[in-house]
């Protein structure tokens, strides 16, 4: 009997799985280590979340020509590739000015690979 | 012309390959049988596919950045990989976690034990050809999963420890989410060990298959729910009493029939334990801080050896560090307990069926990735089949 | 504690040197010839039901010219885990294999040769390639000694 009753119960439920790409994305926590990336308005290129970054990929870029900031002396800024990084947060958590911004975005597969810089230099586009 | 008036037929032994691509679970391993018709004459334990040099790696690398890469060594497992090594270098720098950081942790390695189980059992359902079941507890174990994601922010990988206390903190509604998950894995969980323990067509395929004598499995070096399954009371946790587990009452499981479904069983109980201490936890965290500033930490540690051991959910994991001074560790040995449980296994295969070898490797939890390496031969088999043919050869064996 | 004081009664005869491992493992330096005299009788006291080899470490030791050996015996009824250390010399490492007192030995030996080129007399199964890959032993060199380039 209670094969009957599993049975009706698997046909009127709901799929429990999710069709991902297409229909909405899986549910994700909101503070689920998802993609990060640094804001120039706090960095000051200091390079520490490169030096500690367990997987190194972060490399640390000059600023373009037309940004100039007062805080950030060197000019440098990091720049993460995602496609080598474990989002580990090393770097969220070793940055001495809080400068990282972190989110749940958790879609990131690509057939190029991503980097953080077009995310860091809008931060101070704005 | 003389005719012939009799056939001689010789018996030759089979070598049969199962893996190295999914011999049983989905991991790299090579299980040579040699079978004579359908019983298990010997069996040679191929690895070294996922080989990938990290105590070389752990050398050459300063503690930091060892403590995610350890963390990397398995997936399933992590938590406690970095638990033992992180508790392996707060020895050596004589730090002492918060009380509070110590309950998130074993809350962490908990889950883990939960959701591990539940893994295993599903591919031993998937191998004995049992796919409804695989799917209804890798269903429930989503939920587990979740649970992990809320407290540690990732769903497999948590990154969780840090030399001298944890990395994220739960509050009030993550809190409350979290009991109301375990108060729905629970009966899950009660129904799939009945389930295990009543019905027909698993109880076929595991009980008596793969029995391992206490004695066998003291001296070859197993641990974990295999030594338990087979009746030894050794829980690392409970000789230990690491972190918060000397506050925390818990039962060790020991079963005494020492087959597959004794195994199985032991793990079962062993998640129903888990969840126990996980609802004991959420209830009777202590209260303080629990998060370390890591920017606050030495970047240095102390000289020194130390030898941790922590109950991975396959048995006992353990971590020695040697160090000499400076950023960097002399000498990191990581010792998994699927090196132990399956490379030391190759006895335990003869005189069974060809078709119950994965059901037999399936209930050691085997995990490559953690064991990443090595080739047993069990020269006793070999000897066994030589003689066989050599009497085949000079004729003593009627044919 | 005073099992741990029991163990220094049986190796007494044996023992050249004593320290911990952190936390609280108590480890015994004995030479290389008295290993197997040791394990036998530890098994004497304990059984064959109540200790297995937890594992067999390799320390290769550039500066002093030795591989020290540890092996890390956890004995169940004590409920803790004690070493014997060995020291060979780095130019021949021969150490008394134990796998025919405790065939769980088999890994941890075959391992320590393969990464480190410690030779267990005795171990019949040691072979190059077990957990290296082919292309770094065809060069003839052990992954895990410090002057190794891999």
């Amino acid at each position: 009997m209670s094969i009957v009753k599993e049975v009706l119960k698997n046909l009127l439920s709901k799929p429990i799985t999710i069709e991902y790409p297409r229909k909405k994305p899986t549910p994700v926590e909101k503070d689920f280590r998802g993609r990060h990336y640094a804001d120039l308005k706090k960095c000051t290129g200091c390079t520490l979340c490169a030096i500690e970054c367990p997987s190194n990929c972060i490399t640390m870029e000059k600023l373009p020509e037309n940004i100039k900031l007062k805080h950030n002396p060197r000019g440098l800024y990091p720049n993460i590739n995602y496609m080598s990084c474990v989002f580990c947060y090393r770097c969220v958590t070793v940055c001495p000015v809080d400068a990282y911004i972190t989110t749940n975005e958790y879609r990131l597969s690509s057939v190029k690979e991503v980097f953080s810089r077009e995310l860091t230099l809008q931060t101070v586009r704005e | 012309m003389e005719r012939a008036t009799s056939l001689i037929k010789i018996p030759v032994t089979l070598e049969i390959p199962i893996g190295p691509q999914h011999p049983a679970i989905h991991e790299p391993i090579l299980i040579k049988v040699y079978a004579d018709g359908e019983e298990v004459v010997g069996v040679e334990i191929g690895t070294g596919y996922n080989h990938r040099g990290v105590e070389k790696l752990l050398e050459n690398n300063t503690f930091y950045k060892d403590k995610f890469i350890v963390s990397r060594i398995c997936g399933i497992c992590n938590t406690v990989h970095e638990n033992c090594f992180v508790r392996a270098v707060e020895y050596l720098a004589e730090i002492k976690p918060s009380p509070r950081a110590e309950y998130l942790r074993v809350l962490v390695m908990e889950l883990e034990r939960i959701h591990s189980h539940m893994l295993i059992n599903a591919i031993m359902a998937e191998i004995i050809g049992f796919d409804t079941l695989f799917m209804y507890i890798m269903r429930d174990r989503e939920l587990i999963m979740k649970a992990k994601e809320i407290v540690s922010g990732g769903r497999v990988l948590a990154d969780f420890h840090m030399f001298g206390g944890v990395r994220r903190d739960i509050d009030e509604v993550k809190r409350d989410k979290l009991i109301e998950i375990l108060k729905k894995v629970e009966p899950r969980l009660k129904y799939y060990r009945k389930l295990f323990e009543n019905d027909p067509t698993i109880s076929k395929r595991l009980t008596e298959i793969g029995v391992l004598k206490t004695r066998d499995v003291v001296s070859h070096g197993m641990v974990g729910p295999i030594l338990r399954g087979s009746g030894v009371r050794s829980d690392t946790r409970a000789e230990d009493r690491y972190d918060a587990y000397d506050e925390i009452k818990f039962n060790v499981i020991v079963r005494s029939e020492g087959d597959s479904l004794a195994r199985m069983l032991v793990r079962w109980d062993e998640a129903l334990e888990s969840l126990e201490m996980c609802k004991y936890i959420l209830e009777h965290l202590p209260s303080g801080p629990a998060i370390v500033d890591e920017r606050k930490l030495p970047r240095t540690f102390p000289a020194g050896e130390s030898f941790t051991r922590v109950e991975a959910p396959r048995g006992e994991l353990t971590y020695y560090i040697q160090h000499t001074g400076g950023s960097k560790p002399y000498r990191v040995k990581v010792r998994t307990p699927s090196f132990n449980n399956i490379i030391n296994s190759g006895f335990s295969y003869l005189r069974h069926s060809i078709a119950d070898v994965p059901v037999i490797l399936v209930s050691y939890d085997p995990c490559i990735s953690c064991m990443e390496r090595a080739i047993v031969v069990n020269l006793r088999d070999g000897v066994e089949k030589k003689v066989t043919l050599k009497e085949i050869a000079m004729g003593k064996v009627k044919l | 504690m005073s099992s741990i004081k029991e163990i220094e009664d049986i190796f007494s005869s044996y023992i050249i040197g004593k320290d911990t491992v952190k936390p609280n493992r108590p480890r015994f330096h004995i030479d290389v010839s008295n290993l197997k005299e040791a394990i036998t009788l530890l098994k004497q006291r304990f059984g064959e039901e109540a200790l297995y080899i937890s594992n067999i470490i390799g320390v290769d030791k550039i500066t002093e010219g030795i591989i020290e050996v540890n092996y890390f015996i956890h004995i169940i009824p004590l409920a803790n885990t004690i070493v014997i250390k060995v020291v060979v010399p780095r130019d021949k490492p021969q150490v008394p294999s134990l796998i025919d007192m405790i065939p769980g030995a088999y890994s941890g030996e075959c391992e320590t040769y393969d990464l480190l080129g410690v030779d267990f007399v005795g171990n019949k199964y040691l072979k190059r390639s077990f957990f290296v890959p082919t292309d770094v032993v065809s060069r003839d060199i052990f992954p895990l000694r410090k002057d190794a380039k891999v």
